[in-house]
């Protein structure tokens, strides 16, 4: 269970130009649900995804995983906490140029000491569910959009996270590799995941259970 | 353990990922080091040709003072000082410089039976007959000459010398411009047959501050100076450690130059760096782990520099004969020496570029990665 208490998120606090991306948002999400996060460019979707995901830090308010406050949590036990539960799917990609795609699905696991070998096995079996058998040697560079987007996907999977956090994950691929994530991230889901999902897409609604809309930064 | 390989082997990978950087900062680092690797090593042969020498000469060495400089040792005390209980040997030298055609040699005036063991002929024989010398094989090559050849120096064409045989002594940089006579051949050569320009004095172990008092009762009334093995130790060993430093001073200004261009280069692709480590942290990666692979990669590298270096400055000793550097050491000698330039290559040096590789890679790399580890990835991946 995700629980967020009174988040805020003041960007720029010592500048002439502050600007308050996330205000007073409080909101439980509860295991195993798709939520959908929708509202108009800047209303704060994508600063509240990374607060969650635990890559940003609130300014003020507490974060809630699995009951333990995560806002308090130091540098490595957040680290610590991303490795066992959390996979991210951003919207542009984030691979590692001119490493393969194997490589690129399987860089979670490389601190964790899992052996080549078994890196190698791991990241083909989730190349071929994403249909890209014959891409697993091929650096990002060598791929299409939505060629990258799967490769992400496969990263964000291969820890079997409880929590899967996409921010407009369909923005920057075609219709055909949209519904190939959607069928993806909706068998997830019967698997268990928690799925948060930051989108305009309107076929999400189809499988999600509850979806939250923002605007300048709070819940509506 | 797995882990630890998994970001070595990632390193690794890494290092080739980020090509241009790598063959950058190894340029930088192979740039720094290999001149320095070739000045010690040369500096480090010449220093155990020396000592050798020293080593093979006499235990003490008896000259005159004159003007605080050594000055000639009249012969006229030499038969009392072999009387000197401890005394194994008194062997009189004249050691001087005279033109031979255009170019300054050496000439050492010695009795045949005292040479040094290491001068060994490798043609013709030693000098037996009045006026027979033995050339430096440098030197031979140097001037074409051949056994039987007969020549005088300049100045001093009255006396004329034959070249008995070409040797070649243990140490390359004294052969060059050596050239052997009998003591009396030298003392005439320079008009003082009644001179040496020291006496060394081989005595029995133990016995050195007892003929030191003999000496004292002997020359009394005379200007002498009195040197042991250990003294000219000190000064050959000092005389090197003052020209290393002065070769390291001015090599730490050239460095001064070329830290800000590895620090660069080492830092070069840092905002490809910097989101890579954005992502590395998004995916569950640690600030010390980020760390412990951009150690390993720094470590790689400078293994990889200092290594190329270090061949680089065996294939400048040994093919160009330390060319530019050789004349820092060696007095008096052309850019590209004759002779071999002697080279000793110790372990130590090679550790030390090695750690100073690290240690300008590291700088240059491990506080950016650190800064980029530090703050939350999503700043770090914008």
């Amino acid at each position: 269970m995700i629980k967020a208490e009174k988040l805020c998120k003041l960007y720029g606090a010592h500048t002439k130009h502050k600007v308050q991306a996330v205000e007073e948002v409080n909101f439980t999400i509860p295991k195993n649900s798709f939520i959908i996060l929708k509202g108009p460019s800047g209303s704060g979707k994508t600063t509240l995804l990374n607060i969650i995901g635990t890559l940003d830090r609130p300014t003020t308010g507490k974060v809630f995983i699995d009951g333990e406050e995560i806002t308090t949590f130091s540098d490595i036990a957040l680290s610590s906490l991303r490795r066992q539960k959390i996979g991210f799917i951003f919207q542009d990609f984030n691979l590692i140029p001119r490493l393969p795609s194997w490589e690129n699905v399987t860089y979670p696991l490389i601190p964790m000491g899992i052996p080549v070998k078994e890196r190698f096995t791991k990241a083909r079996s989730l190349l071929e569910i994403m249909g890209l058998e014959d891409r697993i040697t091929h650096a990002p560079e060598e791929l299409s959009g939505g060629q990258q987007q799967r490769v992400a996907i496969a990263r964000a999977l291969v820890n079997n996270p409880e929590i899967i956090i996409a921010d407009e994950p369909t923005s920057n691929i075609d219709e055909e590799t949209s519904a190939k994530l959607l069928n993806i991230l909706s068998d997830l889901k019967h698997k268990g995941t928690t799925i948060v999902v930051a989108t305009h897409d309107s076929r999400f609604n189809e499988i999600a259970d509850e979806t939250f809309t923002m605007k300048k930064g709070r819940f509506q | 353990m797995n882990k630890h390989i998994n970001l070595l082997l990632l390193a690794a990978e890494n290092l080739l990922r980020h090509r241009t950087k790598t063959i950058v900062v190894c340029l930088c680092v192979i740039a720094i080091l290999s001149p320095f690797i070739t000045a010690i090593s040369i500096s480090e042969g010449i220093r155990e040709q020396s000592l050798a020498s020293v080593e093979e000469g006499g235990d003490l060495y008896l000259t005159f003072d004159e003007f605080g400089r050594n000055t000639s040792v009249p012969l006229k005390y030499l038969e009392e000082i072999r009387t000197i209980f401890g005394v194994k040997k008194a062997v009189p030298r004249i050691i001087g410089r005279a033109y031979f055609q255009n170019k300054l040699v050496v000439i050492v005036g010695i009795n045949k039976e005292d040479i040094p063991d290491s001068v060994s002929c490798i043609s013709g024989r030693m000098f037996e007959n009045p006026n027979e010398v033995i050339i430096g094989n440098e030197l031979a090559r140097h001037f074409h000459l051949r056994i039987g050849d007969q020549f005088s120096m300049r100045g001093q064409q009255r006396k004329v010398f034959t070249a008995a045989g070409v040797f070649t002594p243990d140490s390359g940089i004294w052969g060059a411009s050596l050239l052997f006579m009998s003591f009396k051949d030298a003392g005439e050569l320079f008009g003082k047959p009644e001179v040496a320009t020291d006496i060394q004095i081989y005595s029995i172990p133990g016995h050195n501050s007892e003929i030191a008092t003999d000496l004292y009762s002997i020359l009394m009334n005379e200007p002498y100076r009195l040197q042991d093995k250990q003294i000219i130790e000190l000064f050959v060993k000092k005389g090197f450690l003052l020209k290393e430093g002065i070769f390291t001073a001015l090599y730490v200004v050239a460095f001064a130059l070329g830290i800000p261009a590895i620090l660069v280069a080492s830092g070069f692709g840092l905002s490809d760096r910097r989101k890579e480590i954005g992502i590395m942290k998004a995916t569950g990666w640690n600030t010390l782990e980020v760390l412990e692979l951009i150690t390993f990669e720094q470590l790689l590298i400078s293994l990889l520099g200092a290594t190329i270096a270090i061949l680089l400055s065996i294939f400048w000793i040994r093919v160009f004969n330390g060319i530019f550097i050789g004349q820092f050491f060696i007095a008096e000698i052309t850019l590209l020496p004759k002779f071999t330039v002697p080279s000793k290559f110790l372990p130590l040096p090679f550790l030390l570029s090695f750690f100073f590789a690290l240690l300008l890679t590291m700088v240059g790399s491990i506080y950016s990665s650190w800064r980029a580890s530090s703050v939350s990835p999503v700043v770090a991946m914008k």
